[in-house]
């Protein structure tokens, strides 16, 4: 249809057309509701607010790698702030506050108000869904478990004297930097999923992922302080300890005031412990979105 | 062609409910009702037509790819709208509905175009860029088909898609809905329990009760001219009815009105007219009003004493 020249102004019908482009199937629709649970974790295309807490979270862990390869410019390797074992437990506080903040939206919406049958009647599963939304809250998070330390990891060789030779001291902690970063964020990840899946809402969501890890934290903090017997338990009541444990388990280095420390259990104890972890909340995942009625 | 074709398909819900029983049923182009009461059988089927749900017994196709193993590749060609709310309260309905374009497997640049074009098909405007939240139930119905339609489907399913409108919104609704069967070639199913709505849209009707095929065919069959004839007099219609008996032709009286079979009498259609106007000329009997009787889709579910609402 065409407009005549004597009617500019009017809107025409165009009538329907229709769609012969390319259809992604099953992987374009993984990859656009990971991507959206990128994007609503951070808060891009909304308000002004909903990026503080997020890009806040980033900047708070970035700061102390920015401060550490300052004071090594200025002050040599007089000072060492911040090794690579210890960083994600110094800090640790953020991630609780970063799931239980920007956890709840990714999926509390979806189940609360029962979008999920628009999902499910698109060419993915079930599986399809959940496995998204926990690769899109996982990468989220290597924001804070995987950017900062490999911040500080390249900071520390360009800010070196000898930059090669200080490529050659510090290679070797990458595999450990990598590792970490990413069982952090998939325990996390998991976790503040499975506890979102679960509850009804954004705000019971947000204080259970809370309450789990304050709880856990000073409840293995009091552990740790009574010794004996109970320290050895300390670790295994907070979600942070474990994933430490498992840390040193694989790639070694001890950190000073972590109950691991006091613990001396075995270390294989830390993996098992996490596998724990993933097993059960996956399994809650599963459990949940099963019962989802389309 | 069909597009949905279905075989013995069954289905028995853990704890005995059967929600369909040995349906075979064939489905082609155009806008089809899917009639039944509440219960009927109608939102399993579709849920087993969309790969959603494995059938007990029997099986499907829809698009030529079967139900229970192809429901990926169905579900990338067919859109649904839930007979439920289903929509996020604080996205936009733009941002919502290009969403699930994307998550239908469409490229971005297409999902946004897509978007653009299909809200406009079903009459949101300035306010597709306001949050969900805010909108009346009639344009989040309107969200709810734009979702179904944004990837351009060969197939659409409507589930009770007037539930919650006021009568304007229902007319909008149904006009909306003849024209994606009309003007967009999409062949609509249209399930619902208002057997008044259907008749407005569907030309082809599919009725089932109790999980079990009633009967399928076009609207107009449903309500052609039976070939009986009303006639309503002035007065007591008996003596004209017995002396139409009297010349052969079947006929009833009832009151003031007499009801008779045309194809009877021997004389052939016209005979009956005749011998009606001579009869009720010669008792000096007023006739008030004549019409062919018709089919009425109630009369569908009357004789299996369902309870079918009428809009």
């Amino acid at each position: 249809m065409q407009a005549s020249p004597e009617s500019t102004g009017t809107i025409y019908d165009i009538g329907y057309r229709g769609y012969d482009g390319p259809r992604l199937g099953r992987r374009g629709a993984i990859s656009a509701i990971l991507w959206a649970g990128l994007r609503s974790i951070f808060g891009m295309g909304r308000s002004a607010r909903s990026k503080v807490l997020p890009w806040g979270a980033v900047i708070l862990a970035v700061i102390p790698a920015g401060v550490a390869i300052a004071i090594k410019v200025l002050a040599g390797d007089i000072i060492e702030l911040y090794s690579y074992d210890d960083y994600l437990w110094q800090t640790g506080a953020l991630l609780p506050i970063f799931v239980a903040a920007q956890a709840p939206e990714l999926v509390v919406n979806d189940m609360r108000h029962r979008v999920l049958p628009l999902y499910f009647s698109r060419p993915i599963s079930r599986l399809d869904y959940v496995l998204s939304k926990l690769g899109a809250l996982t990468l989220a998070l290597l924001a804070l478990t995987l950017l900062p330390v490999l911040i500080l990891f390249f900071g520390r060789i360009l800010a070196a004297e000898d930059v090669l030779g200080a490529v050659g001291d510090e290679i070797g902690a990458l595999p450990g930097i990598l590792g970490n970063g990413l069982l952090h964020a998939i325990v996390l990840a998991s976790i503040g999923l499975a506890i979102c899946a679960v509850a009804g809402r954004r705000a019971y969501a947000a204080g259970a992922v809370l309450a789990l890890f304050l709880i856990g934290s000073v409840t293995s903090g009091i552990f740790q302080e009574q010794g004996g017997g109970l320290a050895g338990v300390a670790p295994f009541v907070h979600p942070l300890a474990i994933v430490d444990g498992a840390r040193e388990w694989l790639f070694g280095g001890a950190v000073d005031g972590s109950p691991v420390a006091s613990a001396g259990v075995p270390m294989p104890l830390y993996g098992l412990a996490v596998l724990v972890i993933l097993g059960v909340t996956w399994l809650v995942l599963a459990i949940r979105y099963r019962s989802v009625t389309t | 062609m069909a597009l949905i074709s279905t075989r013995a398909l069954t289905k028995r819900y853990p704890g005995g409910v059967t929600a369909l029983d040995a349906l075979s049923v064939e489905i082609g182009e155009g806008v089809i009702g899917l009639v039944g009461a509440n219960g009927a059988g109608k939102s399993t089927l579709i849920k087993i037509l969309l790969g959603l749900l494995p059938a007990t017994d029997g099986g499907a196709t829809v698009l030529d790819l079967d139900a229970a193993t192809q429901g990926a590749e169905i579900r990338e060609r067919v859109g649904y709208m839930p007979e439920h709310d289903c929509l996020p309260p604080d996205v936009s309905a733009t941002e919502f509905v290009a969403h699930m374009a994307r998550v239908s497997g469409l490229p971005r640049g297409a999902a946004r175009e897509r978007t653009a074009d299909v809200l406009r098909h079903v009459g949101l405007y300035e306010e597709r860029y306001r949050p969900i939240g805010g909108y009346s139930t009639g344009m989040k119905q309107r969200v709810k088909l734009a979702q179904a339609l944004v990837h351009d489907p060969r197939l659409l399913f409507l589930d009770e898609p007037t539930n919650g409108l006021d009568p304007a919104g229902r007319d909008e609704m149904l006009d909306l809905i003849e024209r994606i069967g009309r003007d967009f070639g999409i062949t609509v199913v249209v399930a619902s329990h208002l057997l008044g709505e259907i008749e407005r849209v569907a030309g082809w009707l599919v009725a089932i009760d109790a999980g079990r095929l009633l009967r399928t065919a076009p609207l107009s069959s449903f309500t052609e001219r039976t070939g009986m004839l009303l006639v309503e007099t002035e007065e007591d219609a008996e003596p004209l009815a017995a002396r139409l008996v009297g010349r052969g032709i079947d006929a009833v009286a009832d009151g003031r009105s007499v009801v008779l079979d045309l194809a009877t009498g021997g004389g052939g259609e016209y005979a009956v007219y005749d011998a009606l106007r001579d009869e009720a000329v010669d008792l000096g009997l007023a006739v008030v009003r004549i019409e062919h009787r018709r089919h009425q889709l109630e009369d569908l579910f009357r004789d299996g004493g369902v309870d079918a609402s009428v809009a």
